[in-house]
Protein backbone atom coordinates (compact mmCIF):
# COMPACT_ATOMS: atom_id res chain seq x y z
CA UNK A 1 0.00 0.00 0.00
CA UNK A 2 0.77 3.79 -1.07
CA UNK A 3 1.70 6.24 1.88
CA UNK A 4 -1.78 8.08 1.56
CA UNK A 5 0.25 10.91 3.42
CA UNK A 6 3.52 12.12 3.20
CA UNK A 7 4.43 15.42 5.13
CA UNK A 8 7.87 16.80 4.10
CA UNK A 9 9.50 19.36 5.40
CA UNK A 10 7.17 21.15 6.81
CA UNK A 11 7.53 24.54 8.81
CA UNK A 12 4.32 26.44 9.86
CA UNK A 13 3.54 29.02 12.36
CA UNK A 14 1.52 31.89 13.87
CA UNK A 15 2.27 35.00 12.67
CA UNK A 16 6.20 35.13 13.53
CA UNK A 17 6.16 32.37 15.81
CA UNK A 18 7.28 29.15 13.98
CA UNK A 19 6.03 26.38 15.83
CA UNK A 20 7.43 23.76 13.21
CA UNK A 21 10.70 23.27 12.11
CA UNK A 22 10.61 20.88 8.93
CA UNK A 23 8.61 18.32 10.06
CA UNK A 24 7.65 15.03 8.18
CA UNK A 25 6.16 12.00 8.70
CA UNK A 26 3.64 8.91 6.83
CA UNK A 27 0.74 7.74 7.42
CA UNK A 28 -1.50 5.30 5.61
CA UNK A 29 1.35 2.38 4.84
CA UNK A 30 0.89 0.92 7.99
CA UNK A 31 -2.18 1.39 8.90
CA UNK A 32 -2.94 3.77 12.05
CA UNK A 33 -0.63 6.67 13.15
CA UNK A 34 0.02 7.69 16.66
CA UNK A 35 1.49 10.91 17.52
CA UNK A 36 2.43 12.05 21.36
CA UNK A 37 5.09 14.21 22.77
CA UNK A 38 4.62 16.98 25.38
CA UNK A 39 1.48 19.96 24.81
CA UNK A 40 3.00 23.37 22.90
CA UNK A 41 5.37 21.39 21.03
CA UNK A 42 3.53 21.15 17.23
CA UNK A 43 1.53 18.08 17.80
CA UNK A 44 -2.09 19.96 16.87
CA UNK A 45 0.20 22.91 14.46
CA UNK A 46 0.95 19.97 12.35
CA UNK A 47 -2.56 18.62 12.07
CA UNK A 48 -4.16 22.06 11.63
CA UNK A 49 -1.42 22.44 8.55
CA UNK A 50 -2.46 18.95 7.01
CA UNK A 51 -5.91 19.76 7.21
CA UNK A 52 -5.89 23.56 5.47
CA UNK A 53 -6.62 25.72 8.85
CA UNK A 54 -3.42 26.79 8.92
CA UNK A 55 -1.23 27.72 5.55
CA UNK A 56 2.55 26.39 5.66
CA UNK A 57 5.61 28.65 5.38
CA UNK A 58 7.50 25.51 3.57
CA UNK A 59 7.48 22.12 3.01
CA UNK A 60 4.89 19.82 1.23
CA UNK A 61 1.99 17.57 2.00
CA UNK A 62 1.24 15.17 -0.17
CA UNK A 63 -2.36 13.10 0.64
CA UNK A 64 -3.82 10.02 -1.91
CA UNK A 65 -1.23 11.13 -4.84
CA UNK A 66 -1.73 14.70 -4.62
CA UNK A 67 0.16 18.00 -3.32
CA UNK A 68 -2.47 19.36 -1.10
CA UNK A 69 0.13 22.26 0.20
CA UNK A 70 -1.62 25.52 0.44
CA UNK A 71 -4.98 24.06 -0.92
CA UNK A 72 -7.81 25.21 1.57
CA UNK A 73 -9.78 23.09 4.21
CA UNK A 74 -12.87 23.05 1.55
CA UNK A 75 -10.73 21.24 -1.07
CA UNK A 76 -9.11 18.82 1.14
CA UNK A 77 -12.09 17.84 3.13
CA UNK A 78 -13.40 17.39 -0.37
CA UNK A 79 -10.13 14.82 -1.05
CA UNK A 80 -11.58 12.83 1.93
CA UNK A 81 -8.96 14.00 4.24
CA UNK A 82 -10.96 14.60 7.67
CA UNK A 83 -10.10 16.41 10.71
CA UNK A 84 -11.68 16.44 14.06
CA UNK A 85 -10.04 19.18 16.06
CA UNK A 86 -9.02 19.00 19.58
CA UNK A 87 -12.05 20.25 22.18
CA UNK A 88 -14.14 20.96 19.29
CA UNK A 89 -17.07 23.22 20.01
CA UNK A 90 -19.21 22.66 17.23
CA UNK A 91 -21.93 24.36 16.44
CA UNK A 92 -23.29 25.26 19.64
CA UNK A 93 -27.39 26.12 18.03
CA UNK A 94 -27.36 23.73 16.02
CA UNK A 95 -28.95 20.28 16.60
CA UNK A 96 -27.12 17.33 16.08
CA UNK A 97 -29.03 16.18 12.56
CA UNK A 98 -28.12 19.71 11.34
CA UNK A 99 -24.28 18.76 12.23
CA UNK A 100 -24.68 16.20 10.74
CA UNK A 101 -26.15 16.88 7.68
CA UNK A 102 -23.49 20.09 7.43
CA UNK A 103 -20.72 17.14 7.99
CA UNK A 104 -22.03 15.91 4.60
CA UNK A 105 -21.53 19.13 2.82
CA UNK A 106 -18.57 17.59 0.51
CA UNK A 107 -20.27 17.10 -2.91
CA UNK A 108 -18.07 13.89 -2.48
CA UNK A 109 -19.95 12.68 0.93
CA UNK A 110 -23.94 13.52 -0.38
CA UNK A 111 -23.72 10.19 -2.30
CA UNK A 112 -23.32 8.27 0.97
CA UNK A 113 -25.30 10.53 3.91
CA UNK A 114 -27.75 7.93 4.68
CA UNK A 115 -25.37 4.93 4.68
CA UNK A 116 -23.11 7.16 7.05
CA UNK A 117 -25.95 8.45 9.44
CA UNK A 118 -26.81 5.24 9.70
CA UNK A 119 -22.84 4.28 10.82
CA UNK A 120 -22.86 6.49 12.77
CA UNK A 121 -26.15 6.16 14.78
CA UNK A 122 -24.76 2.23 15.08
CA UNK A 123 -21.58 3.84 16.02
CA UNK A 124 -22.77 5.82 18.85
CA UNK A 125 -26.34 4.62 20.05
CA UNK A 126 -26.76 7.26 22.56
CA UNK A 127 -26.86 10.40 19.73
CA UNK A 128 -29.50 8.41 17.86
CA UNK A 129 -31.73 8.91 20.78
CA UNK A 130 -31.63 12.58 20.65
CA UNK A 131 -31.11 13.54 16.84
CA UNK A 132 -32.90 16.87 17.63
CA UNK A 133 -30.90 18.21 20.63
CA UNK A 134 -29.16 21.00 20.83
CA UNK A 135 -24.91 20.88 21.13
CA UNK A 136 -24.66 22.90 23.59
CA UNK A 137 -26.72 20.87 25.63
CA UNK A 138 -24.77 18.04 25.27
CA UNK A 139 -21.51 16.88 27.73
CA UNK A 140 -17.89 16.91 26.66
CA UNK A 141 -17.98 13.70 25.52
CA UNK A 142 -21.25 13.56 23.75
CA UNK A 143 -19.74 16.59 21.91
CA UNK A 144 -16.21 14.24 20.78
CA UNK A 145 -19.35 11.72 19.30
CA UNK A 146 -20.69 14.18 17.36
CA UNK A 147 -17.39 15.66 16.12
CA UNK A 148 -16.41 12.28 15.22
CA UNK A 149 -19.80 11.90 13.45
CA UNK A 150 -19.73 14.75 11.71
CA UNK A 151 -15.96 13.78 10.10
CA UNK A 152 -17.59 10.35 9.68
CA UNK A 153 -20.32 11.93 7.23
CA UNK A 154 -17.68 13.59 5.44
CA UNK A 155 -17.10 9.80 3.88
CA UNK A 156 -12.84 10.00 5.05
CA UNK A 157 -10.22 8.55 3.62
CA UNK A 158 -7.89 9.13 6.39
CA UNK A 159 -9.36 10.58 9.38
CA UNK A 160 -7.63 12.70 11.59
CA UNK A 161 -8.09 12.41 15.76
CA UNK A 162 -6.92 15.22 17.68
CA UNK A 163 -6.88 13.72 21.60
CA UNK A 164 -10.89 12.45 21.12
CA UNK A 165 -10.58 11.59 24.52
CA UNK A 166 -9.06 14.70 26.24
CA UNK A 167 -10.82 15.36 29.91
CA UNK A 168 -13.43 12.94 29.77
CA UNK A 169 -14.58 10.73 32.16
CA UNK A 170 -12.96 7.65 32.44
CA UNK A 171 -16.57 5.82 31.82
CA UNK A 172 -17.53 7.99 28.64
CA UNK A 173 -13.70 7.77 27.50
CA UNK A 174 -14.07 3.71 27.76
CA UNK A 175 -16.81 4.30 25.16
CA UNK A 176 -14.99 6.54 22.94
CA UNK A 177 -11.75 4.38 22.52
CA UNK A 178 -14.06 1.75 21.44
CA UNK A 179 -15.57 3.49 18.45
CA UNK A 180 -12.36 4.71 17.62
CA UNK A 181 -11.27 1.55 17.38
CA UNK A 182 -14.71 0.24 15.60
CA UNK A 183 -14.09 3.03 12.97
CA UNK A 184 -10.14 1.82 12.32
CA UNK A 185 -11.66 -1.93 11.95
CA UNK A 186 -14.35 -0.57 9.36
CA UNK A 187 -11.08 0.57 7.02
CA UNK A 188 -10.62 3.99 7.67
CA UNK A 189 -7.02 4.73 8.33
CA UNK A 190 -6.14 7.33 11.73
CA UNK A 191 -3.65 9.61 12.63
CA UNK A 192 -4.11 10.24 16.06
CA UNK A 193 -2.90 12.51 19.00
CA UNK A 194 -3.49 11.14 22.44
CA UNK A 195 -1.90 11.45 25.88
CA UNK A 196 -3.38 7.82 27.18
CA UNK A 197 -0.95 5.40 25.66
CA UNK A 198 -2.30 2.29 26.55
CA UNK A 199 -5.09 3.24 24.33
CA UNK A 200 -2.69 5.06 21.51
CA UNK A 201 -0.52 0.83 21.69
CA UNK A 202 -3.73 -0.90 21.22
CA UNK A 203 -4.56 1.35 18.27
CA UNK A 204 -1.31 1.37 16.42
CA UNK A 205 2.19 0.35 16.73
CA UNK A 206 3.47 3.45 14.20
CA UNK A 207 3.90 6.47 16.67
CA UNK A 208 5.71 9.44 15.86
CA UNK A 209 6.98 11.38 18.90
CA UNK A 210 7.07 15.01 18.55
CA UNK A 211 9.18 17.87 20.71
CA UNK A 212 10.41 20.77 19.47
CA UNK A 213 8.26 21.01 16.25
CA UNK A 214 10.42 17.94 15.13
CA UNK A 215 10.28 14.05 14.80
CA UNK A 216 12.76 13.29 17.82
CA UNK A 217 11.67 9.76 17.61
CA UNK A 218 9.52 7.11 14.92
CA UNK A 219 8.82 3.87 16.34
CA UNK A 220 7.87 1.89 13.63
CA UNK A 221 5.83 -1.53 13.30
CA UNK A 222 8.21 -4.15 14.49
CA UNK A 223 10.17 -2.10 16.50
CA UNK A 224 10.12 -3.26 20.45
CA UNK A 225 8.39 -0.75 22.67
CA UNK A 226 7.16 -1.05 25.97
CA UNK A 227 5.25 1.79 28.14
CA UNK A 228 8.02 2.58 29.92
CA UNK A 229 9.90 3.42 26.81
CA UNK A 230 7.08 6.12 26.21
CA UNK A 231 7.42 7.43 29.93
CA UNK A 232 11.14 8.01 29.23
CA UNK A 233 10.37 10.03 26.33
CA UNK A 234 7.68 12.12 27.49
CA UNK A 235 10.04 12.52 31.34
CA UNK A 236 13.20 12.25 30.09
CA UNK A 237 15.42 9.72 31.58
CA UNK B 1 -64.11 50.11 14.57
CA UNK B 2 -62.69 52.98 13.20
CA UNK B 3 -60.05 52.72 15.89
CA UNK B 4 -59.42 48.98 16.13
CA UNK B 5 -58.84 49.70 11.50
CA UNK B 6 -56.67 52.55 12.37
CA UNK B 7 -54.37 50.54 14.56
CA UNK B 8 -54.38 47.28 13.08
CA UNK B 9 -53.40 48.67 9.85
CA UNK B 10 -50.73 51.15 10.89
CA UNK B 11 -49.39 48.44 13.15
CA UNK B 12 -49.16 46.04 10.17
CA UNK B 13 -47.77 48.74 7.81
CA UNK B 14 -44.80 50.08 10.25
CA UNK B 15 -44.14 46.36 11.62
CA UNK B 16 -44.05 45.32 7.67
CA UNK B 17 -41.65 47.86 7.08
CA UNK B 18 -39.44 47.51 10.27
CA UNK B 19 -39.21 44.05 10.03
CA UNK B 20 -38.07 44.68 6.19
CA UNK B 21 -35.31 47.26 7.45
CA UNK B 22 -34.23 45.40 10.72
CA UNK B 23 -34.15 41.76 9.14
CA UNK B 24 -30.71 42.50 7.17
CA UNK B 25 -29.18 44.15 10.08
CA UNK B 26 -30.09 40.81 11.83
CA UNK B 27 -29.12 38.44 9.33
CA UNK B 28 -25.14 39.95 8.80
CA UNK B 29 -24.98 40.17 12.60
CA UNK B 30 -26.13 36.29 13.27
CA UNK B 31 -23.73 35.17 10.55
CA UNK B 32 -20.71 37.42 10.78
CA UNK B 33 -20.96 39.04 14.04
CA UNK B 34 -20.42 42.18 13.19
CA UNK B 35 -23.30 45.17 13.14
CA UNK B 36 -23.68 46.90 9.19
CA UNK B 37 -24.07 50.34 10.16
CA UNK B 38 -24.24 51.16 5.98
CA UNK B 39 -27.47 49.33 6.08
CA UNK B 40 -29.34 52.28 6.04
CA UNK B 41 -27.30 53.63 3.02
CA UNK B 42 -28.03 50.36 1.32
CA UNK B 43 -31.69 50.72 1.74
CA UNK B 44 -31.27 54.54 0.05
CA UNK B 45 -29.35 53.10 -2.44
CA UNK B 46 -31.43 50.61 -3.41
CA UNK B 47 -34.09 53.14 -3.78
CA UNK B 48 -32.42 55.48 -6.01
CA UNK B 49 -31.12 52.32 -8.31
CA UNK B 50 -34.66 51.75 -8.69
CA UNK B 51 -35.50 55.53 -9.41
CA UNK B 52 -33.29 55.83 -11.93
CA UNK B 53 -33.85 52.19 -13.99
CA UNK B 54 -37.40 53.54 -13.86
CA UNK B 55 -36.27 56.93 -15.05
CA UNK B 56 -34.60 55.33 -17.75
CA UNK B 57 -38.00 54.08 -19.00
CA UNK B 58 -38.35 50.76 -17.20
CA UNK B 59 -40.97 49.64 -15.66
CA UNK B 60 -41.13 48.90 -11.89
CA UNK B 61 -42.12 45.49 -12.51
CA UNK B 62 -38.59 45.15 -13.94
CA UNK B 63 -36.59 47.71 -12.77
CA UNK B 64 -37.13 47.03 -8.88
CA UNK B 65 -35.72 43.03 -9.12
CA UNK B 66 -32.80 44.26 -11.62
CA UNK B 67 -32.35 47.64 -8.30
CA UNK B 68 -32.49 44.36 -5.34
CA UNK B 69 -29.85 42.13 -7.93
CA UNK B 70 -27.84 45.00 -8.18
CA UNK B 71 -27.84 45.99 -4.77
CA UNK B 72 -26.48 42.50 -3.68
CA UNK B 73 -24.04 42.95 -5.98
CA UNK B 74 -23.29 46.23 -4.08
CA UNK B 75 -23.42 44.30 -0.69
CA UNK B 76 -21.11 41.41 -1.75
CA UNK B 77 -18.35 44.52 -2.95
CA UNK B 78 -18.96 46.16 0.68
CA UNK B 79 -18.49 42.86 2.21
CA UNK B 80 -15.09 42.23 0.32
CA UNK B 81 -13.90 45.36 0.68
CA UNK B 82 -15.08 47.15 4.28
CA UNK B 83 -15.44 43.48 6.36
CA UNK B 84 -13.00 40.59 5.38
CA UNK B 85 -10.12 41.77 5.31
CA UNK B 86 -10.75 42.44 8.72
CA UNK B 87 -11.91 39.37 9.94
CA UNK B 88 -9.57 37.81 12.71
CA UNK B 89 -8.96 41.18 13.62
CA UNK B 90 -9.36 42.19 17.58
CA UNK B 91 -12.12 44.33 18.58
CA UNK B 92 -13.75 43.49 14.71
CA UNK B 93 -16.93 44.66 15.98
CA UNK B 94 -15.88 48.29 16.45
CA UNK B 95 -13.76 48.47 13.74
CA UNK B 96 -16.42 47.16 11.18
CA UNK B 97 -18.73 49.90 13.14
CA UNK B 98 -16.13 52.48 11.73
CA UNK B 99 -15.49 51.00 8.18
CA UNK B 100 -19.18 50.32 7.64
CA UNK B 101 -19.62 53.72 8.18
CA UNK B 102 -17.16 55.55 6.78
CA UNK B 103 -18.18 52.97 3.65
CA UNK B 104 -22.08 54.63 4.29
CA UNK B 105 -21.15 57.88 4.31
CA UNK B 106 -18.98 57.80 0.72
CA UNK B 107 -22.05 56.13 -0.51
CA UNK B 108 -24.42 58.68 0.61
CA UNK B 109 -22.35 61.93 -0.79
CA UNK B 110 -21.52 60.03 -3.51
CA UNK B 111 -25.68 59.51 -4.22
CA UNK B 112 -25.80 63.35 -3.39
CA UNK B 113 -22.97 64.24 -6.21
CA UNK B 114 -25.07 62.05 -8.52
CA UNK B 115 -28.02 62.69 -8.05
CA UNK B 116 -28.11 65.85 -6.81
CA UNK B 117 -30.61 66.79 -3.23
CA UNK B 118 -34.22 66.84 -4.99
CA UNK B 119 -36.15 64.90 -3.47
CA UNK B 120 -37.31 62.45 -5.47
CA UNK B 121 -40.62 59.27 -5.66
CA UNK B 122 -40.55 56.18 -7.15
CA UNK B 123 -43.46 54.39 -8.62
CA UNK B 124 -45.60 52.44 -5.82
CA UNK B 125 -45.87 48.82 -5.83
CA UNK B 126 -49.36 49.25 -6.64
CA UNK B 127 -51.03 52.69 -7.61
CA UNK B 128 -54.54 53.50 -6.54
CA UNK B 129 -56.29 53.76 -3.09
CA UNK B 130 -58.74 51.83 -0.75
CA UNK B 131 -61.90 51.73 2.05
CA UNK B 132 -60.91 49.44 4.74
CA UNK B 133 -63.10 49.49 7.72
CA UNK B 134 -63.81 52.89 7.20
CA UNK B 135 -60.11 54.26 6.88
CA UNK B 136 -58.39 55.31 3.81
CA UNK B 137 -55.09 53.31 2.34
CA UNK B 138 -53.30 53.21 -0.64
CA UNK B 139 -53.08 50.09 -1.91
CA UNK B 140 -48.51 50.62 -2.32
CA UNK B 141 -49.36 49.97 1.86
CA UNK B 142 -51.38 46.95 1.06
CA UNK B 143 -49.16 45.91 -0.96
CA UNK B 144 -46.25 46.39 1.55
CA UNK B 145 -48.46 43.93 4.49
CA UNK B 146 -48.97 41.63 1.79
CA UNK B 147 -45.28 41.04 0.16
CA UNK B 148 -43.29 41.82 3.48
CA UNK B 149 -44.49 38.03 5.06
CA UNK B 150 -44.23 36.30 2.08
CA UNK B 151 -40.37 37.54 1.70
CA UNK B 152 -39.41 36.83 5.57
CA UNK B 153 -41.53 33.37 5.54
CA UNK B 154 -39.03 32.89 1.86
CA UNK B 155 -35.92 33.72 4.15
CA UNK B 156 -37.02 31.77 7.58
CA UNK B 157 -37.48 29.00 4.99
CA UNK B 158 -33.99 29.23 3.54
CA UNK B 159 -32.16 29.44 6.44
CA UNK B 160 -33.69 26.83 8.33
CA UNK B 161 -34.86 24.46 5.25
CA UNK B 162 -32.23 24.19 2.90
CA UNK B 163 -28.15 22.75 3.46
CA UNK B 164 -27.12 26.14 2.49
CA UNK B 165 -29.22 27.98 4.60
CA UNK B 166 -27.17 25.32 7.80
CA UNK B 167 -24.52 26.01 6.35
CA UNK B 168 -24.92 30.11 7.00
CA UNK B 169 -26.10 29.69 10.21
CA UNK B 170 -23.77 27.81 10.94
CA UNK B 171 -20.44 29.97 9.60
CA UNK B 172 -21.36 32.51 12.72
CA UNK B 173 -21.06 29.78 15.34
CA UNK B 174 -17.19 28.31 14.73
CA UNK B 175 -15.56 29.30 11.96
CA UNK B 176 -12.67 26.46 11.87
CA UNK B 177 -15.43 23.59 12.28
CA UNK B 178 -17.04 25.09 9.41
CA UNK B 179 -14.32 25.11 7.45
CA UNK B 180 -13.16 21.69 8.11
CA UNK B 181 -16.85 20.44 7.12
CA UNK B 182 -16.08 22.00 3.60
CA UNK B 183 -17.78 25.21 4.00
CA UNK B 184 -16.85 27.90 1.64
CA UNK B 185 -16.42 30.68 4.64
CA UNK B 186 -15.81 33.30 1.92
CA UNK B 187 -18.26 32.89 -0.20
CA UNK B 188 -20.92 32.48 2.61
CA UNK B 189 -19.85 36.01 4.09
CA UNK B 190 -20.53 37.46 0.84
CA UNK B 191 -23.97 35.59 0.79
CA UNK B 192 -24.89 37.40 3.76
CA UNK B 193 -23.70 40.15 3.09
CA UNK B 194 -25.62 39.94 -0.76
CA UNK B 195 -28.82 38.77 0.95
CA UNK B 196 -28.83 41.48 3.49
CA UNK B 197 -28.09 43.95 1.13
CA UNK B 198 -31.32 43.04 -1.30
CA UNK B 199 -33.24 43.54 1.46
CA UNK B 200 -32.13 46.67 2.23
CA UNK B 201 -33.13 47.35 -1.03
CA UNK B 202 -36.46 46.17 -1.05
CA UNK B 203 -37.44 48.07 2.15
CA UNK B 204 -35.57 51.23 0.15
CA UNK B 205 -38.00 50.70 -2.52
CA UNK B 206 -41.05 50.03 -0.45
CA UNK B 207 -40.30 53.69 1.54
CA UNK B 208 -39.45 55.37 -1.69
CA UNK B 209 -42.71 54.60 -2.86
CA UNK B 210 -44.52 56.72 -0.64
CA UNK B 211 -42.20 58.97 0.59
CA UNK B 212 -39.73 61.22 -0.91
CA UNK B 213 -36.70 59.71 -1.05
CA UNK B 214 -33.27 62.05 -0.34
CA UNK B 215 -29.71 61.00 0.48
CA UNK B 216 -30.37 60.65 3.66
CA UNK B 217 -33.46 59.12 4.19
CA UNK B 218 -31.52 56.06 5.23
CA UNK B 219 -30.77 57.10 8.76
CA UNK B 220 -33.93 57.07 10.45
CA UNK B 221 -34.96 53.83 9.13
CA UNK B 222 -31.21 52.10 10.57
CA UNK B 223 -32.06 53.92 13.51
CA UNK B 224 -35.57 52.50 13.69
CA UNK B 225 -33.68 49.02 12.65
CA UNK B 226 -31.01 48.91 15.08
CA UNK B 227 -34.21 49.75 17.67
CA UNK B 228 -35.71 46.34 16.34
CA UNK B 229 -32.76 44.06 16.56
CA UNK B 230 -32.02 45.19 19.92
CA UNK B 231 -35.26 44.82 21.06
CA UNK B 232 -36.14 41.19 19.89
CA UNK B 233 -32.63 40.18 20.45
CA UNK B 234 -30.01 39.88 18.23
CA UNK B 235 -29.44 36.46 18.60
CA UNK B 236 -31.85 35.15 15.98
CA UNK B 237 -33.56 36.70 12.78
CA UNK B 238 -37.20 36.24 14.04
CA UNK B 239 -36.78 37.57 17.48
CA UNK B 240 -35.94 41.23 15.16
CA UNK B 241 -39.04 39.81 12.90
CA UNK B 242 -41.99 39.73 15.75
CA UNK B 243 -40.18 42.76 17.72
CA UNK B 244 -40.85 44.55 14.75
CA UNK B 245 -44.74 43.90 14.37
CA UNK B 246 -44.59 44.70 17.97
CA UNK B 247 -42.84 47.78 17.80
CA UNK B 248 -44.97 48.43 14.59
CA UNK B 249 -48.44 48.34 16.84
CA UNK B 250 -47.02 49.38 19.91
CA UNK B 251 -46.27 52.53 17.82
CA UNK B 252 -49.89 52.42 16.22
CA UNK B 253 -51.69 51.71 19.48
CA UNK B 254 -49.67 55.14 21.11
CA UNK B 255 -49.86 57.22 18.05
CA UNK B 256 -53.35 56.97 18.27
CA UNK B 257 -53.95 57.81 22.02
CA UNK B 258 -51.26 59.59 23.20
CA UNK B 259 -50.44 61.34 19.84
CA UNK B 260 -47.66 61.05 17.34
CA UNK B 261 -45.73 63.55 19.85
CA UNK B 262 -45.57 60.93 22.85
CA UNK B 263 -44.82 58.01 20.73
CA UNK B 264 -41.29 57.90 20.05
CA UNK B 265 -40.58 58.73 24.21
CA UNK B 266 -42.90 56.15 24.63
CA UNK B 267 -40.95 53.50 22.83
CA UNK B 268 -37.87 54.30 24.24
CA UNK B 269 -39.42 53.97 27.70
CA UNK B 270 -40.57 50.68 27.00
CA UNK B 271 -36.90 49.50 25.83
CA UNK B 272 -35.51 50.98 28.27
CA UNK B 273 -37.92 48.95 30.49
CA UNK B 274 -37.14 46.03 28.26
CA UNK B 275 -33.48 45.89 28.20
CA UNK B 276 -33.64 45.98 32.15
CA UNK B 277 -35.71 43.06 33.08
CA UNK B 278 -34.04 41.38 29.85
CA UNK B 279 -30.80 42.49 28.62
CA UNK B 280 -30.62 39.99 25.64
CA UNK B 281 -34.05 41.19 24.23
CA UNK B 282 -37.30 39.66 24.56
CA UNK B 283 -36.88 37.15 22.20
CA UNK B 284 -33.74 36.09 22.73
CA UNK B 285 -31.69 33.31 23.66
CA UNK B 286 -27.97 33.83 25.60
CA UNK B 287 -25.98 33.50 22.09
CA UNK B 288 -25.44 34.56 18.76
CA UNK B 289 -27.34 32.24 15.81
CA UNK B 290 -29.98 32.04 13.80
CA UNK B 291 -32.63 29.76 15.01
Amino acid sequence: MMNMLSVTGLTAGYGRVTVLHGIGIEAGKHGNVGLFGPNGHGKTTLLRAVSGLLKPKAGSIVFDGADITGESARSIVARGLVHVPQGNTLFPDLTIADCMSLGAFSPHARPHEAANKERVAALFPKLAERWRQRVRTLSGGERQMVSIGVALMSHPKLLILDEPTLGLAPKIKDELCKAVLDISKAGVPLIVVEQDVEFLLELTNHLYFINHGQVETEIKPGDSLAHSDIMAMYFGQ
Amino acid sequence: MNALADILFGGLFQGSLYAMMAVGLALVWTTIGVFNFSHGVLMMLGAYFAWQLVDWGLTAALAFPIAVLLMAGVGWVLQATVVRPLIGRANLVLVVVITTLAAGSLIENGVLELWGPRSKQIPPLVAGNAMLGGVGVSLHQIAIIVVTPIILLALWLFLNRTRLGLALRAVAQNEDAARLVGLNVTMLYGLAFAIAASLAALAGIFLGGYRFMTPVMGADPLLKALIVVVFGGISSISGPIFAAYLIGFFEAICSYYFGLYWTPALLFAALILTLMIKPEGIFASRSRGLA
